[in-house]
């Protein structure tokens, strides 16, 4: 009985998956490459002049340059995502660890390499979002300054190394799922699997809680929960999330996805009827509709991509993950 | 286990009649149930290489089991809410008996026998309001049902036994609907960690502060020294990030472990399986939600994790912690180093029960 049974270790050894050298080349490394120059514009910019004025177009373009790698959230990035993008922050945890930093003028902010040991809440781009555009705090005030300096010297940092581990180790792993020595993926399906359902799940982050925590509900709605309100980023990172998974799907998929950028189509419109980029207009219920309507796009364009690029692969929602007991 | 488990074969061998011991069914160190390519469900054995040494199929989902100390029988309990239990015989792959709960009680995917094997413990739940209940299990030449006594809490879930003979249940503290699945109290959950002796007399119980008071408690490991790690899934708003293993040793207070904010937030609020690791120092916890195994010392401090998709089943291995993951992949957790035991076209449900 038993010999019949033995289990193959490397079933499945085959060459990469295809998909995955294109969703790497043509769109996760590319986007570290860009992620790693627009922070270190932002280092230099806050570094030669901390003014939240100054400071803000840097703030934007490196903002922009992270949504495409936002819900790519394995490997470096499981738990390095999120201290460069620390939201949702219900318990505000940002704006207590800032201000911790600042009551104590803690000396943390003088060596850049110190900061990274500080609350993953007071680091990268929502720590920004916070220092720079909430009118608690005046980025003329020297320590304010300073540590406006470190939480972007800080982050150049972090995009630094995420590239570095991205490039160097974690592609490797990718390109060679199935591999003998590969410990990481057992099977070049593994790794189109691992990225299929970074981009599924970013889809659900988007609907759920971009949009869905400041909608809340009906009688309640949320718009201080939105992300990124006080920049007034909220609508955009909802729009460069969905780019970011329909260019994701593209890369891992061999065929057209007519359905998933008709989706996008759809999402684009419905984005283009919201008024306030910060949400911050969701108490009426005409605004709103608007956002709801975004929201069932944005799971449209979920459903698309499920069926386009999911369904001929044979990806089904994980067998444990789903269960839950 | 393996010595205990050798020598109670050794008892029985020495006795009348030639005895059917696990080395009849391959000597599996593991029981793993999985859903198999084509769909069917099937209940595995492995050994500690990853070789499967049976697979015996099941007519529906299975959850965990139960390995009898000496006799090649498992029983394996069906998913929540159970119907059914299935005692199987590992050697020629028969069922031999097929258990039922008392009508209006249903089984709740956990389950152990005693230390000598002459009895069995099942968890279950009253279907009308969820309260926990222990059933009692003769077994002789097949298991006779001879009582139950109350898990003195709602929604229990896993069961083990206590180094001292007693038991240990996790009271989970969520009410379910008439499904049987849908979550009926979560704004008014009570969870606790109660301890009972054989006979099922409280000895102890432990509830945790009321802002923990979501944190459904759901799964256990004992070490040798009495040392009971629990696991726990969140019931309240996503994104907090709350503890998810917790660390009781009668007599004193529970010991919450404290991971990282990012590692904590990583777990998705959600433990599936917990397991001390083989050389008895360091307790694992599973996400499948988050993809990761966070591993802890004996006083809760963080020690590491390891990240894999859909990863859930877990146990103690010699060489540290064994995994298995909805992908079909069975790993060796050697630290935070993974080494690939074997990969098969099954999907490994949430639990492997150390024989």
């Amino acid at each position: 009985m038993r010999t019949a049974l033995i289990l193959a270790a490397g079933l499945f050894a085959a060459p990469a998956a295809a998909g995955v050298p294109e969703a790497l080349d043509q769109h996760i490394l590319p986007g570290f490459d860009r992620f790693v120059q627009e922070t270190g514009a932002l280092a230099r910019t806050a570094e030669e002049d901390c003014t939240a004025g100054t400071v803000a177009p840097a703030y934007h373009a490196a903002f922009d340059t992270w949504m495409p790698l936002a819900e790519v959230k394995i490997g470096p990035s499981d738990t390095g995502a999120l201290s460069v993008l620390f939201w949702p922050d219900d318990r505000g945890f940002t704006p207590k660890a800032l201000n911790g930093l600042i009551a104590d003028a803690d000396p943390v902010v003088t060596q850049p390499e110190d900061y990274a040991e500080v609350s993953i809440a007071a680091r990268g781009l929502m720590a920004l979002d916070m220092l720079l555009f909430d009118p608690a705090y005046d980025s003329a005030d020297p320590y304010t300054c300073q540590l406006v300096t470190a939480v972007a010297v800080d982050l150049a940092r972090q995009a630094e190394t995420l590239q570095a581990a991205w490039a160097d180790e974690f592609a490797a792993a990718l390109r060679s799922a199935g591999a003998a020595e590969n410990a990481t993926f057992l099977s070049p399906q593994e790794a189109m699997r691992a990225l299929y359902t970074q981009v599924l799940s970013g889809l659900e982050f988007t609907a759920d809680q971009r949009l869905g925590r400041p909608l809340g509900t009906f009688e309640r709605p949320r718009p201080r929960r939105a992300e990124a309100w006080r920049s007034e980023r909220s609508l955009r990172n909802v729009l460069l999330a969905a780019d970011a998974a329909q260019s994701l799907a593209h890369a891992l998929a061999e065929t057209d996805l007519p359905l998933t950028d008709a989706a996008m189509v759809s999402v684009r419109e419905a984005a283009a009827k919201v008024n306030d980029p910060g949400f911050q207009d969701i108490d009426d219920p005409q605004a709103r509709l608007q956002v709801e309507v975004l929201a069932q796009e944005v799971r449209s364009l979920r459903t698309a991509i499920a069926n386009e690029v999911g369904a001929p692969l044979g990806i089904a929602p994980g067998f444990n993950s789903s269960d839950g007991d | 286990m393996t010595t205990r488990r050798g020598f109670l074969a050794g008892l029985l061998a020495a006795g009348s009649a030639p005895a059917i011991g696990w080395a009849d069914a391959g000597s599996p160190s593991y029981l793993a149930a999985a859903r198999e390519a084509d769909g069917a469900f099937a209940l595995f054995g492995l050994d500690t290489g990853g070789n499967l040494t049976f697979r015996v199929p099941m007519p529906a989902r299975g959850h965990a089991g139960a390995g009898h100390p000496a006799r090649p029988l498992a029983v394996a309990f069906a998913r929540r809410p159970g119907a059914f239990a299935l005692v199987i015989d590992c050697a020629d792959g028969l069922v031999r008996q097929r258990l039922t709960p008392p009508a209006g009680q249903s089984f709740n995917g956990h389950g152990s026998f005693s230390a000598d094997g002459t009895r069995l413990y099942t968890v279950e739940q009253r279907d009308e309001d969820s309260a926990g209940v222990i059933g009692l299990w003769a077994m002789e030449r097949e298991l006779t049902r001879i009582g139950e006594v109350p898990s003195r809490g709602i929604g229990p879930h896993d069961l083990r036994l206590m180094p001292d003979g007693g038991l240990v249940v996790a009271n989970g503290g969520i009410a379910t609907g008439a499904d049987g699945r849908e979550k009926t109290n979560l704004g008014e959950m009570q969870p606790n960690l109660t301890y009972l002796d054989a006979e099922g007399r409280v000895q102890d119980q432990v509830i945790l502060d009321p802002d923990l008071a979501q944190c459904s408690i759901r799964h256990l490991a004992v070490a040798p020294d009495g040392q009971v790690g629990f696991a726990m899934q969140w019931e309240g708003a996503p994104g907090t990030p709350v503890p998810l293993l917790g660390l009781h040793l009668r007599g004193e207070a529970p010991v919450l472990a404290d991971p990282p904010l990012a590692e904590a937030l990583a777990m998705w609020g959600y433990a599936g399986s917990i397991a001390l690791s083989g050389d008895g120092r360091s307790y694992s916890i599973s996400s499948p939600r988050g993809g990761r195994v966070q591993r802890f010392g004996r006083n809760g401090a963080f020690l590491g994790s390891v990240a894999r998709a859909d990863v859930c089943g877990l146990a103690a291995h010699p060489g540290g912690c064994l995994a298995t993951d909805g992908l079909g992949g069975l790993l060796l957790l050697e630290g935070d180093r993974v080494r690939p035991l074997g990969s098969a076209p099954v999907a490994w449900d949430n639990h492997i029960v150390a024989l």
